[in-house]
Order: C-alpha cells, then sequence, then structure tokens
C-alpha cells in the first residue's frame, strides 16, 4: 500500500507492505539508523520513537497505522535546543557504554521531560523509564543523568507544538 | 497473499459497520497492535485488517457523565491514566492501567484489545470486573449494542463469545459510592515492571462503623479465566474484620480458586501467593497492621 507520513519534519511517500513494521521503514527504507531492533517485542524501548506526540516502540506499529502520522526519531530530536544537555548529561554521568539502547533512552528521556512540572525523584524516573532496557550500565548512571536534566526547567514542558515547530524547519 | 493485505481504516462507527456488512469475515481488528504483532503466527495470517484506531467514537471517547465515564475501546491506557475524572473516582483503573507494561506500551495499548484479545493474564480485566463495567458490542442495531459483563464475553484463553463480525465499541464504568470505599490492585510478576503477570487480584468494598458493607474480589492470571470470588467475599461481608476472619477468608480463596501451572508459575505458588496477596491487602485496609 501507498503511506504517506512525516518523518522529522520532513513529508514521506512509500510503497509497502501494510504489515511492515514502522521499525523497518524506519530504519531500511529511511536510513533513520538511531532507532534500533532490540527485542522486536515491544519490550526493550530500543525502537522507541514519537509517534503523533506520544513515545512507543516502533516495532509495534504497522506501517498502515503510521500513515498520515508524524514520528520524531533521535534524528530530529536532536535539533532541539535542549539536546546538547541531554547529550552532556549523558556523557557527564557515564551513562553510555555500548550505546545500543542509547537512542531509545534519549527519546524516553525527552518525552518524560515534557510532561514534568517539577524536578523528578528516582522512583518515578524508573517508573517511566521501565520501558527501555539496559544491559550495561546498571542503570543508575542513567537514572542520574534525567534526574540531573529534570533540575533544568527549559528542559521540562516542551509543549509538543514546539517540538514538531522546531523539528519542521 | 494480497487478500491477507487488505486493510480497511474506517473513520467512524458508520463506516465501520458498513466495513463489516459488505465484506467476507474472518476480519481481524486492530487497535493498538501491542499484543496482536508479537504473536507472530498470528500477526501473519492475520487477513482483512480493521483499523479501530481510525474510527474517532472509538478512538477519542473518553465521555463523562454524573453517574459513569463511558470509555472508547480504542483510546489508549495513558489517556485513562491522564483523565483527571477517571483519576478521582476509578483510582483503581488508573492503578491498573499504570500497571500495564511501559509508557511505551500505554501509549499504544486499549482496554478494547485487552478484552478482545481475552488473555488470561489481562491486568484489566479483574478490575473492570469489580467496577462492575458494561461493555458495548458492535456494530449496533437500531442503534443499539449489544452489552455484557466482563466475565461473560472471555470463554477461555484467548476465546470470546465476540462473532466474526462483532468488536468491543465501548467500556462503560459507573462511579461508585465513595463513602467508605476501599479499593487494592496488586500485581504478582517474575519482576515489578513490564513482566506478564503470574497472578492479580482486585479488591473493591465499602466500609460502614467498622463493617463490611459489600466486597468483591477477582483475581487474574490464575485460572484460564478471570474469577470472582464470592464464597470468599461472603465471609467477609457484614462482618468486623479481624485477625481470625482474615484468616478464614484467605483460606476460602485458596479453596475457591483453580490455579493453572504454565511456564510463568506452578499451581501451588500461584494458589499460596493469591491468598497471602489477599491478606496483605486486607491486612493494610483494615490497619490492622502496618507493614
Amino acid at each position: 500500500m501507498r503511506i504517506s507520513f512525516i518523518v522529522n519534519g520532513k513529508s514521506v511517500e512509500l510503497d509497502v507492505s501494510p504489515k511492515k513494521r514502522l521499525l523497518d521503514i524506519l530504519h531500511d527504507d529511511l536510513d533513520l539508523i538511531s532507532v534500533k531492533e532490540g527485542c522486536g517485542k515491544g519490550e526493550c524501548g530500543a525502537c522507541a520513537v514519537i509517534f503523533n506526540g506520544e513515545r512507543v516502540n516502533s516495532c509495534l506499529i504497522p506501517a498502515f497505522q503510521t500513515d498520515g502520522s508524524e514520528v520524531i526519531t533521535l534524528e530530529g530530536l536532536k535539533e532541539l535546543p535542549g539536546y546538547a544537555a541531554i547529550e552532556r548529561a549523558y556523557v557527564e554521568h557515564g551513562a553510555v557504554q555500548c550505546g545500543f539502547c542509547l537512542s531509545g533512552f534519549v527519546v524516553s528521556t525527552v518525552a518524560f521531560l515534557k510532561e514534568k512540572k517539577s524536578p523528578a525523584d528516582e522512583e518515578e524516573i524508573k517508573e517511566k523509564l521501565a520501558g527501555n532496557l539496559c544491559r550495561c550500565t546498571g542503570y543508575t548512571k542513567i537514572i542520574e543523568a534525567v534526574k540531573d536534566l529534570s533540575l533544568q526547567e527549559d528542559l521540562r514542558r516542551q509543549p509538543e507544538a514546539e517540538v514538531s515547530h522546531y523539528v519542521k524547519k | 497473499m494480497s487478500k491477507n493485505n487488505t486493510v480497511f481504516r474506517p473513520r467512524d462507527l458508520k463506516e465501520l459497520d458498513r466495513i463489516i456488512e459488505q465484506n467476507v469475515p474472518p476480519f481481524t481488528f486492530v487497535a493498538g497492535a501491542t499484543d496482536l504483532m508479537v504473536q507472530t503466527e498470528r500477526w501473519r495470517a492475520a487477513a482483512n485488517l480493521i483499523d479501530l484506531t481510525s474510527v474517532s467514537e472509538l478512538h477519542e471517547t473518553l465521555g463523562v457523565k454524573d453517574s459513569s465515564v463511558r470509555i472508547g475501546a480504542a483510546v489508549p491506557y495513558s489517556r485513562i491514566i491522564k483523565n483527571s475524572v477517571v483519576r478521582e473516582l476509578l483510582p483503581i483503573l488508573v492503578e491498573a492501567c499504570r500497571q500495564i507494561g511501559s509508557v511505551q506500551i500505554q501509549n499504544r495499548g486499549t482496554l478494547g484489545g485487552n478484552i478482545a484479545n481475552a488473555s488470561p493474564a489481562g491486568d484489566s480485566l479483574p478490575v473492570l470486573a469489580v467496577l462492575d463495567a458494561n461493555i458495548w458490542i458492535g456494530p449496533a442495531r437500531n442503534g443499539k449494542f449489544t452489552i455484557k459483563k466482563i466475565d461473560e464475553i472471555m470463554t477461555g484463553p484467548g476465546q470470546t463469545i465476540l462473532g466474526e463480525k462483532q468488536y468491543i465499541a465501548f467500556i462503560e464504568i459507573p462511579f461508585h459510592e465513595r463513602e467508605g470505599q476501599f479499593w487494592a490492585f496488586r500485581k504478582v510478576g517474575q519482576r515489578s515492571a513490564l513482566a506478564i503477570s503470574k497472578l492479580n487480584l482486585a479488591v473493591l468494598g465499602w466500609l460502614n462503623d467498622g463493617i463490611v458493607k459489600d466486597i468483591r474480589i477477582c483475581s487474574g492470571s490464575v485460572a484460564p479465566q478471570i474469577n470472582r470470588h464470592r464464597r470468599t467475599e461472603e465471609i467477609l461481608r457484614d462482618k468486623k474484620p479481624d485477625e481470625k476472619l482474615i484468616e478464614q477468608a484467605c483460606q476460602m480463596i485458596r479453596r475457591e480458586i483453580s490455579p493453572i501451572s504454565d511456564i510463568r508459575s506452578t499451581e501451588e505458588y500461584r494458589r499460596h501467593t493469591t491468598a497471602e496477596v489477599l491478606r496483605d491487602i486486607l491486612y493494610q485496609t483494615f490497619a490492622i497492621y502496618d507493614l
């Protein structure tokens, strides 16, 4: 089937099988290789993207539901004003080891911060980031990085419109 | 196979019902696809896909009225979790939705999918049972939906009473008396996050002057279907809860459940742990001691 949707602010049109996973479309067809396949079962979050404003696992989105949607991957989030701060926090806290889970974690971090009105505590970060698995760090450093980021008011509550608006430019 | 690749994305209920009327089953109704796409064989074989998330009424409805809320079958859990009225009046439902999968799953998974998939481990099902939810099944005939209770829909693992042309349309949940209300939803899994339940237990009740006025207890993931434990409820009803009464209730639920052994857990583990989870809930609810 012919599908058209917006990825990182750009319109895309493709001929795909309706059951093709958004993960494969992004990674293989569109060369957005930040989107990784980990488990392929919706558990590990390595393929997390922003889909119509919400974070989802792209391995569980069929192509036919992608038609008409708006998708933002890590490549798009990199254009955000706050991205440098997120990158710095992950690096400074040593929250990155092999890096395979990293794009998913950053997608979830951005989505998490966007909904925060006040700084986050550890329990909350654990709950909201439970959909991203990391086999290297033991999580402590990631949690510390996100906790640190949540102290920065300008990173919290970035309205959705602002995100897509910026990415579209 | 090209037939497998037929996809319908109706925009509203009228169009959905027309598609069902004019085409030949089997249909595969798809909402968040979080269960369907991981069931590889079923997904591969799925023909005549009908997207329910494109149906505005099913995807958008979260209608709060004076005495109930009506939720579209394709509304994702995260919208239910974030709804301020539901948070205030149906905290047990919010708790169950929060314990289903991760945020990424909650942004896609739906009550309709949990019901129609009829997994014995469906975490929302025991909660919908104690809340006495009405499940509206479409297509409507002369404007009337078929209405069933949750325990009437599931007939076995993956099996429901739904006909080939039927779909879950809405979940209607009554608001209950809040005076004296107590509730709990507990899930036991391999680990605290994301695991499929070994067992879960939903409890909803009312206390008046220290007497249990009414109580509903429903387990999930223990047996092939969810189960209300009416004999256990009977022991507690109209009584003043103390350690002895709770012990009797725990003994009864051990006898009343008929657990299965499967890859996640054994029969004996489930029997023992269900009773202990109930004990824990009742001790905390009635503040017999603080753990």
